[in-house]
């Protein structure tokens, strides 16, 4: 019988037959099994001997494959612009820079904005996260993390904190506090510990739990005061780079997207992944609900931005032109959900009509890739995050 | 057992057929009816959306204001 060779992350003595020896570390439904490799030959053996081979898992899984083709091409009678063309056209839009927030030393990796509609947390590759007043470009707080790369930052919905994670594999809360004295880094506490760099980061409806996305290929929710694993969400086979909670209150869902070119909606309660769609043709580099939660925006490597749905099961939009050659960094959509936001490669935003699938204007400014883009709480302005340094805010 | 049968491929190829499984019984609904409600959505927040509508000056605070103008 012939035993693989695997890498090893763990050793000690193995659940089922308790000898201590290097541990091959699966999940089966869910939960975590520490078998050596002896015993996980066996178990598959055993599994094997039930009348199931190879052949006949694989069989039925290009069946199973074949049918939900089937089944989400029997729901595409229209598509979505041709419902939407009773819909009047976009206006012009008057979209133009307000305010520059220079600040940061190195390329601005993240940012997110605080309920307030008007402080905002952004990270950067030198390490710093600073805490603005969008308003008046005044920085309010200033924070080293001890790493560079920070790549996720997430405001508290309270404003009280922000969290942030990058290439020290970790995801770390900071309280803010009032007193600019206060060395803050100190206070931080590390919250989400993953195997790899993370990607993204978000609170969820309250201060108390934490979402994390990382190039481990998972993704995780954590209790935020004890630092406790809560839920733990496999499936990706590659980097997660990107995640986003669905809007509503009751709302326990959300979608990753990664490496792997697909975009997955799990449930937050079970860990279980219930939609999965494999469209894009490169990496997907961030995934955005759509306001009533019903679909969702993607932007990939492969230069194109795509939409969702949910209850269909399937995509539904495109968004892509012969002379956008970059790839799509970020995408966010305005309060309505009619515009969809997107920061290319080539340094520019190009904002789509969603229903409609054209692309209705190009926002210039930026002097390098922009990374992140996010629309303000109260849907009255967008910020944009660059590889040039600068945050930009339009309105 | 065949050398070339890996067991981890086993296990891995059992966990596609349980997800396959699970989205495969999932209740679909035809794009005429969500795409509709998408474009409800739409029109009926589309006046709460000064991006696309574009808000005045004075009540944008990213906005400048006019100048005043001392008589």
């Amino acid at each position: 019988m012939c035993d693989q060779t695997f890498v090893a992350a763990t050793f000690g003595p193995c659940d089922n037959c308790t000898t201590a020896s290097p541990l091959m570390n699966i999940y089966i439904k869910n939960e975590a099994i520490n078998y050596c490799s002896f015993c996980v030959e066996v178990m598959a053996c055993q599994g094997l001997q039930k009348g199931e081979s190879l052949a006949n898992l694989k069989r039925e899984c290009e069946s199973l494959k074949k049918k939900l083709e089937e089944e989400r091409g029997k729901l595409n009678d229209v598509e979505l612009h041709q419902v939407a063309e009773k819909v009047e056209v976009v206006g012009a839009l008057s979209i133009k820079t307000r305010r520059v927030l220079k600040g940061h030393g190195n390329k601005v990796l993240c940012m997110d904005w605080c309920k307030d509609k008007r402080r905002l947390v952004s990270s950067s590759q030198d390490g710093k996260v600073i805490v603005w007043d969008g308003f008046t470009l005044n920085k309010e707080h200033g924070m080293t993390m001890p790493t560079t790369w920070v790549m996720a930052c997430a405001y508290a919905p309270s404003g009280c904190a922000v969290a942030c994670g990058g290439l020290d594999n970790k995801c770390s809360v900071i309280p803010l506090s009032l007193d600019s004295n206060e060395n803050l880094a100190a206070k931080k506490k590390t919250v989400a510990m993953h195997t790899n760099y993370i990607s993204g980061c978000t609170f969820t409806n309250s201060d108390m739990q934490l979402l994390s996305s990382s190039g481990d290929g998972t993704c995780a929710l954590w209790d935020v005061e004890s630092g406790q694993l809560l839920q733990s969400f496999h499936g990706h086979t590659a980097d997660v780079l990107s995640l986003d909670l669905a809007p509503s209150e009751t709302g326990n869902t959300f979608v990753s997207g990664g490496c792997d070119k697909k975009a997955n909606v799990w449930d937050m309660r079970s860990g279980q992944n219930i939609q999965s769609f494999e469209c894009h043709e490169s990496d997907i580099n961030c995934v955005k609900y759509y306001p009533s939660g019903d679909a969702f925006a993607s932007a990939s490597d492969d230069a194109t931005c795509r939409f969702f749905d949910l209850r269909a099961d399937r995509e539904v939009a495109v968004f892509q032109k012969d002379s956008i050659i970059f790839g799509a960094s970020t995408v966010d959509f305005s309060l309505s959900g009619r515009l969809l936001f997107a920061g290319y490669n080539d340094y520019t935003m190009n904002v789509w009509d969603v229903l409609k699938g054209n692309r209705v204007s190009i926002l210039f400014g930026h002097e390098n890739r922009i990374s992140r883009v996010r629309v303000s709480p109260d849907g009255t302005a967008l910020c944009s995050a660059s590889w040039d340094n600068t945050l930009r805010i339009w309105a | 057992m065949s050398g070339k049968m890996c067991s981890s491929s086993v296990i891995q190829a059992q966990k596609l057929v349980d997800q396959l499984r699970v989205e495969a019984s999932m209740e679909r609904f035809k794009i005429s009816l969500t795409a509709a409600d998408l474009v409800q959505y739409c029109q009926e927040h589309r006046r709460s959306d000064p991006l696309l509508t574009g808000i005045a000056a004075s009540s944008n605070p990213f906005k400048d204001k006019k100048t005043c103008v001392l008589l």
